[in-house]
């Protein structure tokens, strides 16, 4: 009980801070509001809060972001690119990937970290969780696509939140 | 070259291509064939919506814009999700039976055989 | 107020509007040239989200104010944390609605009609 009271605290200072970076100003009253404002939004959504957060590497979270910001970049650059090409090639398709990671949270972060990454869009996930769906803009070797996420994303995220 | 003439050719620069990109984005809404591209084709307006009023905040000096392209954007994500919604609540739309070979939703005799075909295939490897 | 950092900023705030608005020209092209909606979503969730959120970091970095810019930056990320999400919804419903992927596609491993429609 006590834990979820803490975990409703820092979630709670975090929206703070959000409100306080999208109106621009860090006034003791503005927060006061942001806290305020942030409380009653957690307050609706309490049952969906997600299930306890034991750990966070701050240090492998920001490569994971970096990662990230890297991926992006490229993928809408190559996306650019594809456009184009006068013959696009494509050979698109939907490949299921098994996932090795079970909670909620880290497959959603997975599932928005695939959609955002060249040549992939996450579309659907199993009812028990263990295959995530993608679609690929070049999808003749899907076992490549497994591999490189795999190895990638799928590995990071696993070492920015241990278990 | 002063900062306000570059600044100037830029933002026109921006101006014409965001146009170019709502010209496109509209003749995709209107050729369709099916609602889902419609949506994703409102969806993209939004975004470049949202270009267009960052670059007007360029322009214009008001930095106020910056939070109503910030307002659209919210408002655009919920309609998108509204619309996905509704799409899998309505299911296959009639129109997209026959608008478009390539989103053929029920292989009929003949002609849609094949290409169900290359896709079973396809499915087997 | 001397001319040259107000020339960088001016420099950088129009590289990011050029940026930007290539991209976002390019992901309205891609949705016109992409054959499905499946691949055009490709477009339209990437490009577009890099496009947009570069036109918003111009702005932001225009105002030469670290209020707006963190506004600015709010914004970029509220987009970045959005546009997948509402990309996945939207590939999922017209899935699961039963629309087919274009005869291009070599491979749909994701079953049909999973008979859940009120999961979303």
């Amino acid at each position: 009980m006590r834990f979820r009271a803490m975990r409703f605290i820092v979630v709670n200072l975090l929206l703070t801070l959000v409100w306080a970076f999208v109106t621009g100003s860090f006034t003791l009253h503005n927060l006061a509001l942001g806290f305020a404002i942030g409380a009653m939004s957690l307050l609706l959504v309490r049952d969906q809060l997600p299930a306890s957060l034991n750990r966070v590497r701050p240090i492998k979270l920001l490569l994971l972001v970096g990662l990230f910001f890297k991926e992006l970049m490229l993928s809408a650059i190559k996306v650019a690119v594809m456009v184009l090409r006068p013959n696009m090639r494509l050979r698109p398709g939907i490949f299921a990937y098994p996932l090795t990671i079970t909670r909620d949270f880290e497959i959603t972060l997975l599932a928005n970290l695939i959609t955002l990454t060249p040549g992939t869009l996450s579309v659907d996930v199993s009812d028990d969780r263990k295959m995530l769906y993608v679609h690929a803009l070049s999808c003749h070797d899907p076992a490549a696509e497994r591999r490189a996420i795999s190895s990638g994303f799928e590995r990071r995220i696993r070492e920015a939140f241990p278990l | 070259m002063s900062a306000s003439a570059i600044l100037s050719f830029s933002t026109t620069f921006a101006l014409v291509a965001l146009s170019l990109g709502l010209l496109l984005t509209v003749a995709r809404i209107v050729r369709g064939p099916t609602l889902p591209d419609r949506v994703l084709g409102l969806d993209m307006l939004v975004a470049i919506a949202i270009g267009f009023i960052a670059v007007i905040a360029i322009r214009s000096g008001f930095n106020l814009y910056i939070d109503i392209a910030i307002a659209l954007s919210l408002v655009g994500f919920l309609a998108t999700v509204a619309f996905a919604r509704f799409i899998l609540a309505r299911g296959l739309s009639p129109e997209s039976a026959g608008a478009d070979s390539r989103a053929a939703a029920v292989p009929t005799r003949g002609k849609a055989l094949a290409p169900a075909r290359r896709q079973n295939k396809g499915g087997r490897r | 107020m001397s001319a040259g950092p107000d020339l960088l900023v001016a420099i950088a705030v129009s590289v990011l509007l050029v940026a930007g608005s290539i991209f976002s020209l390019l992901a309205a092209l891609g949705l016109l040239r992409f054959p499905d909606l499946y691949t055009r979503m490709h477009a339209a969730s990437k490009a577009g989200t890099i496009g947009s959120g570069l036109l918003l970091l111009a702005a932001g970095l225009h105002a030469l104010d670290i209020a707006i810019l963190l506004r600015a930056l709010a914004g970029f990320a509220f987009f970045v944390l959005t546009a997948p999400v509402s990309a996945h919804l939207l590939a999922k419903a017209a899935h699961q609605a039963g629309y087919k992927l274009t005869n291009l596609s070599v491979t749909d491993q994701l079953p049909l009609a999973k008979q859940k429609s009120d999961r979303l």
